[in-house]
């Protein structure tokens, strides 16, 4: 039978959590950041229910900020190295090596942080292949203009969907190319489709503009320039970029499976998550920031409410891996803020 | 006096699965035993040995014994008589939806504000002390490459003209403070006929000066007082000061309230650009006064950058792309006035 994702947090009870800790963050310059992420973090896993079963996040104020002072320490030797000329040269070659290990980490760290029915997650990728998803792909798809983006993009999925588990149990994601480019193809259309529409009355300006070689443009050129810009990027670009997301995600849950027979399905539409994404933006804007965990809570809320597990024949099953335990102690301190993969919702 | 025995309902999992099954703890004393709904025996430890997460909202709490099974249950009331005065129940009542709370929105106000106003300078300047001179040639280097490419072809100024401009330069630059002078401060010439008269500085020392503006613009008085100009925000870091600026602000809102989202995440940025142009006007202004300060020192006539505001403004009456990021002309040329009285 099919269960939902559930978000029970609240929107009145995250905001006095989220207020505390900002003031306390504020407070101690910073130091308290770590601790705050903690308890962001295990409010919203906490919160996070499928089959009456909650996620749980495990790391320590202290392993966040010791893993922080890590990186900072590690970023000012960097640039007191790369002052000197030779160094300097190819310490950026170097670091192009160090970060897929530190990714790699990092997803190791917080799969091992996170638990959910009292099983926790693992990582198993290699420094290697998250090389080549993360970097040379990206780097290549670049030279056939985009077009092979959607490969690069279902490899970066597929490398961190098959190398979880939970527990013993492997993430499997097995999907077909096609809607990567279906995903792709919509949301282009889309953006052909604002240009068409708002792009094309703009562009006799445009081309006055620049046809024109002798002194500056006027300040009414520059404005229809401009507004022309911050409109495309507005109604074209952002709404493309949900657009894709929203497709991608429903793709990739509605092919990946659990081992032991479970699966999964997301229902995700893209106009409305691009509805609340921007009037979320407007609200919070409008009160410097005092709705934001309003906001947070709704988006969560939305997402768990449009994804659901198909579980196979028991949840009961899963146990912890004793090689997780014992390899826990040595990367204890790898968190890599940004490189977080969060909850599956 | 002893607590009364509680018994509290909830789930329990074994060490390491994710078996869920109801059980109920009983406490007594400084025993406490999980049991399953039967009464049968589960687990019984000491109090001591027992793992009791803090609370958090109405999130269940978690109770792991020493052998790692976890019993977890919403009867908070029961649990919260368990936790007694401890620091994480402390902070739990702090974060209560109350009146008091108000307070700390005004001192999270406060303090953001404070940051705004001082705390970005501080974060700003170490960030520009703290940037590898490599990276700020190659700053310099790829945008003189971009321009190259896009809208500059080679100068055609005669060598005369350059070597009178260069040697100007020269004269300023060996004029600065000693400790300034080896900033890597090269002068190129560019025709640049879309852009017109137009002279520029990057990060690394790089100034760009157009042959249109040589040409409308080429008396010593004045390319001195615009070079020093020009020069000032070398010296004093403009360039990157507003990068870094639009990037920590960019940073602190993530490191201080969380992640924004994906719109906010945009708009924090780019509009730290639209932002920017104030202090691009501040900017503007203390380039004005070093330009002044360095041409009259290196012994040319301070009035020169007053004299060139005052030729542009007659020459684009309110029709140049100069205006949204510079401070009108007229207001600069008082400005520069007072500060040629000043120094005499």
């Amino acid at each position: 039978m099919e269960q939902k994702f559930e978000f029970r947090g609240d929107a009145k009870e995250w905001f006095g959590i989220w207020i505390v800790n900002l003031v306390l963050t504020l407070a101690t310059f910073g130091i308290y950041s770590a601790w705050a992420k903690v308890r962001r973090n295990q409010y919203f896993y906490n919160n996070t229910y499928v089959a009456g079963r909650n996620f749980d996040y495990h790391a320590t104020g202290k392993q966040i900020l010791i893993g922080r002072l890590i990186v900072f320490v590690g970023f000012i030797v960097y640039s007191v190295l790369g002052a000197i000329p030779i160094l300097g040269l190819v310490l950026p070659f170097l670091l192009l090596f160090l970060l897929p290990w530190l990714i790699v980490r990092a997803l190791m760290f917080n799969a091992r942080m996170s638990s959910w029915s009292n099983v926790r997650f693992g990582f198993t990728g290699k420094p290697l292949r998250a090389f080549l998803v993360y970097f040379l792909f990206p780097f290549l798809s670049v030279f056939t203009l985009g077009l092979a983006y959607p490969l690069v993009d279902r490899a970066a999925k597929k490398f961190s969907i098959n190398n979880h588990r939970l527990g013993s149990a492997r993430f499997d994601l097995d999907v077909a190319i096609a809607p990567f480019y279906k995903a792709a193809g919509i949301a282009l259309a889309w953006i052909v489709l604002v240009l068409v529409v708002f792009a094309l009355p703009l562009l006799g300006t445009v081309t006055q503009m620049f046809q024109d070689p002798s002194g500056e443009p006027t300040p009414t050129q520059i404005g229809t320039f401009i507004g022309a810009f911050y409109g495309i990027f507005i109604l074209g670009f952002l709404p493309a970029l949900f657009i894709y997301q929203a497709f991608i995600r429903n793709a990739v849950y509605n092919s990946t499976t659990l081992q032991g027979g479970h699966r999964f399905r997301s229902t995700v539409a893209p106009l409305k998550l691009f509805w609340i994404a921007v009037s979320n933006a407007v609200i919070v804007l409008f009160t410097i920031g005092l709705m934001l965990p309003w906001a947070q809570i709704r988006l969560s809320r939305y997402l768990a409410d449009n994804t659901s597990l198909l579980p196979g024949p028991s949840l009961d099953e899963f146990v912890n891996r004793l090689e997780d335990e014992a390899s826990a102690l040595g990367d204890a301190y790898a968190d890599l803020d940004g490189f977080d993969v969060g909850l599956p919702v | 006096m002893t607590p009364a025995p509680a018994a509290i309902t909830g789930r329990y999992y074994p060490p390491g699965s994710s078996r869920q099954a109801e059980a109920v703890l009983h406490v007594v004393g400084d025993l406490w035993q999980l049991r399953t709904p039967e009464g049968e025996e589960l687990i019984t430890s000491g109090r001591a040995a027992i793992e009791l997460a803090a609370p958090l909202g109405r999130t269940p709490r978690k109770i792991t014994f020493p052998d790692g099974t976890l019993f977890e249950s919403e009867d908070h009331a029961a649990i919260a008589q368990l936790d007694g005065d401890s620091s994480g129940a402390a902070l739990h009542r702090v974060e209560a939806f109350h009146p008091r709370l108000v307070a700390f929105i005004v001192a999270g106000i406060a303090a953001a504000w404070v940051i705004w106003r001082y705390g970005l300078d501080i974060l700003v300047a170490v960030a520009v002390w703290m940037t590898p001179p490599v990276l700020v040639e190659q700053i310099d280097q790829g945008t003189l490459t971009a321009i190259d490419r896009t809208m500059a072809q080679p100068t055609k100024l005669d060598a005369e003209t350059q070597a009178r401009i260069t040697d100007i330069f020269a004269q300023l630059v060996a004029t600065l403070p000693e400790g300034d002078q080896d900033r890597g401060f090269t002068l190129y010439f560019r025709d640049t006929p879309r852009i017109g008269p137009n002279a520029f500085a990057m990060p690394g020392g790089t100034v760009v000066m157009t042959d249109q503006f040589v040409k409308q613009f080429g008396e010593d008085d004045i390319v001195a007082g615009v070079l020093g100009h020009e020069l000032g925000h070398v010296v004093e870091d403009h360039g990157l000061s507003q990068f870094y600026r639009a990037l920590s602000i960019f940073v602190l809102v993530a490191f201080i309230a969380g992640d924004t989202g994906p719109i906010i995440e945009d708009i924090v940025l780019e509009g730290n650009l639209i932002l920017s142009l104030s202090f691009s006007r501040a900017a503007e202004a203390a380039a004005d006064r070093f330009g002044v300060a360095l041409s009259h020192e290196a012994g040319f006539d301070p009035a020169g950058l007053a004299e060139f505001f005052e030729k542009m403004s007659r020459n684009f009456q309110g029709e140049s792309s100069w205006m949204s990021t510079h401070p009108s002309p007229i207001d600069r040329v008082q400005a520069i006035n007072e500060l040629i009285k000043a120094l005499d």
